[in-house]
């Protein structure tokens, strides 16, 4: 017991102080892209030469687009394209799939606010349960790791449970393989109304380097990312709370 | 680490291909039958933030006689893929690192290994050391994070608690090299897309020696806590004679060869490792590391060859990750992942023959295996 009071001592206080501070980010980070406007369709069809995943990129004869819903972030396209740049832009969590087409010559990017009142109902309490279906356990890890100490956000309200049947989301991962489909349909039905869907990671939006499988229900929420950063995940879900206002983390006991 | 071998027709190569082996499903294997006898199903939707998988629990009373394990949930055909991509190689990369995430490191090394031997492109020393470094740091990241999950089944929470931030700290420290926590995008075949600055060395090394410090405590904490060992020891066990029988690798073959297989000895295993695994890097990461050696330009040997099989093995974390590449004239034709992972579970299912179904989850921790890189 005294061993484990001195351990304690010294590991000290780690919970982070993001949110409301910034998220400590590597500084090769690749956040939410900007295209710059008057990208050809030459220079699209030359970056997606090199993209891993099909679809990401197009052009529509008079804008480039770059899809966040597929994209890895590996930022090869930024490497031989000097009118794309990843930005340090964390927040990329939306509410509508056509929100994550970044367009060409797009203005400034302000992330979405929460207008739904069956979401925002969810400020106090978000309770979502976890379904692997195919991912690659990159997404699963990096949901997993917003339970420890570091990221706490039970400190919020939000975690995840053991059965649908408590959740007020399903929180999916993977690009829903074929094996997966009637485990995924069968635990959102047991979610109880209302539900939502939240998609985490390229795979889960759009089966990202895979074939997608069939989603049981419109996602509510796109966390984009290969896997996403936790501050990423962390801030799109008290967003989707409506609650990217406010600061409510506990004032950290130092 | 690769070898090549050719032959002289294609039933001979893929035949070479099936020899690497796999997990087959235990159905009607070993069924226990009887009025006195239960099962208990459990998954595929598992109640924590985990990959799916279904396991039988095969009881009389208590003790589970018999596990059933079984898998193919994740599959997404990795393999039939890369083929299908081959000519484009971020897009076979992408897919051989997403085959297990948390092995992304080890598998764009032994793919790219693999293309390396094919194209016969020479590393230079900076790129094995770069490689080096992410693969050890993945090494370690996982070990701790499994330390401390094992810490957390058995309710011993500082440990548990400790391990979780730690783990996170080699994550970001992967992520200041490449960008990305779990080493995504930063092995690339030909090497050379991320590089080990001076100053980026410097950084992670007393990263490293910060963070070593509180590692150290949050382990020897947990190993000196009486409580702890007892639950962990003789839990789970898998005998020398047996580990060799069932064909296992890796860190569960370390522990039944070296140890007594039982919980205990994978968590010692690991800690062991992970100490291996610093001294490994460390010297790496010194800001005036000088290459000894310039790694030699690898022979082109399937160049012309009719049917030749590539195979790379790295040591993955879980143990000995294995790519093979069966190319026909220099042309992709098959690709095969064989995850350590998949020589393992069978290892899982004796070790809980005996046991309780409220010992699986340390038994489980203490293998956890890949259930994508398995299903691929």
């Amino acid at each position: 017991m005294l061993k484990a009071l001195l351990a304690r001592l010294k590991q000290g206080y780690r919970t982070g102080t993001f949110p409301p501070a910034p998220p400590n980010l590597p500084p090769d980070f690749r956040g939410r892209p900007e295209l710059d406007a008057g990208i050809t369709a030459d220079e699209v069809a030359a970056m997606k030469k090199i993209c891993p995943v099909a679809d990401a990129l197009a052009h529509d004869g008079a804008c480039a687009s770059l899809d966040l819903g597929r994209c890895t972030f590996c930022g090869r396209c930024a490497k031989v394209c000097p009118k794309v740049r990843f930005t340090r832009e964390y927040r990329l969590g939306v509410f509508r799939r056509e929100d994550l087409v970044v367009k060409a010559g797009a203005p400034a990017y302000v992330p979405p606010v929460q207008t739904d009142p069956a979401a925002k109902a969810l400020k106090h309490t978000l309770q979502m349960r976890e379904v692997s279906a195919g991912g690659c356990a990159g997404c699963e890890l990096d949901a997993n790791v917003l339970g420890t100490l570091a990221w706490d956000m039970g400190r919020f309200g939000i975690r995840f449970v053991a059965s649908p049947r408590h959740a007020d989301a399903i929180y999916l991962t993977g690009p829903v393989s074929e094996n997966m489909q009637l485990a995924l349909d069968k635990t959102y039905a047991a979610a109880p109304e209302p539900r939502f869907l939240i998609c985490a990671g390229a795979c889960a939006i759009s089966g990202g380097l895979y074939k997608q499988g069939r989603l049981p229900a419109e996602p509510a929420l796109f966390i984009p990312g290969c896997p996403p950063h936790p501050a990423t995940t962390l801030e799109a879900l008290l967003r989707f709370t409506g609650r990217q206002h406010e600061s409510r983390a506990l004032v950290p006991l130092r | 680490m690769i070898q090549v071998k050719n032959f002289a027709s294609a039933a001979e190569a893929d035949a070479c291909l099936a020899a690497l082996g796999g997990y087959a499903d235990p159905s009607g294997v070993n069924v226990l039958k009887g009025p006195a006898t239960h099962e208990v199903a459990v998954g595929p939707v598992h109640a924590g933030v985990i990959e799916p998988g279904h396991f039988r629990f095969q009881c009389m009373g208590e003790d589970v006689y018999n596990l059933q394990i079984y898998l193919g949930y994740q599959h997404r055909g990795v393999e039939e893929l890369i083929v299908q991509a081959d000519g484009s190689l971020p897009r076979q990369v992408a897919l051989a690192e997403t085959c297990a995430g948390d092995s992304s490191i080890a598998a764009a090394t032994a793919f790219a290994e693999i293309v390396e031997s094919r194209d016969g492109l020479a590393l230079a020393a900076e790129d094995v050391r770069v490689r080096t470094v992410l693969l050890e740091l993945e090494r370690i990241a996982n070990h701790v994070g499994d330390l401390g999950a094992l810490a957390g089944d058995v309710a011993f929470l500082p440990t548990a608690s400790f391990c979780g931030r730690i783990r996170g700290e080699y994550l970001n420290m992967t992520a200041e090299i490449c960008g990305n926590r779990f080493g995504r995008h930063a092995v690339v075949p030909g090497g050379e897309r991320v590089k080990l600055t001076p100053e980026k060395a410097a950084k992670i090394a007393s990263w490293i020696a910060t963070v070593k410090k509180d590692l150290d405590g949050a382990l020897r904490l947990m190993f000196e806590s009486p409580s702890v060992c007892d639950r962990l020891e003789g839990t789970g066990v898998v005998p020398k004679d047996v580990a060799a029988e069932l064909g296992l690798v890796g860190v569960a073959r370390r522990a039944s060869d070296e140890g007594r297989g039982d919980v205990l000895s994978r968590a010692l295993v690991r800690r062991t490792e992970i100490e291996e695994a610093h001294a490994k890097i460390l010297p790496l990461l010194d800001p005036a590391w000088k290459p000894v050696a310039t790694p030699a330009r690898p022979e082109r040997p399937g160049a012309d060859a009719p049917f030749c099989v590539l195979v790379a093995t790295t040591a993955a974390w879980r143990g000995p990750l294995v790519h093979a590449a069966l190319l026909a004239r220099g042309k992709l034709r098959r690709y095969r992942i064989v995850d350590p992972s998949a020589h393992n579970w069978p290892g899982l299912a004796y070790a809980l023959r005996g046991e309780q179904i409220s010992n699986f989850p340390i038994c489980n921790k203490s293998f956890n295996l890949s259930y994508c890189g398995t299903d691929r």
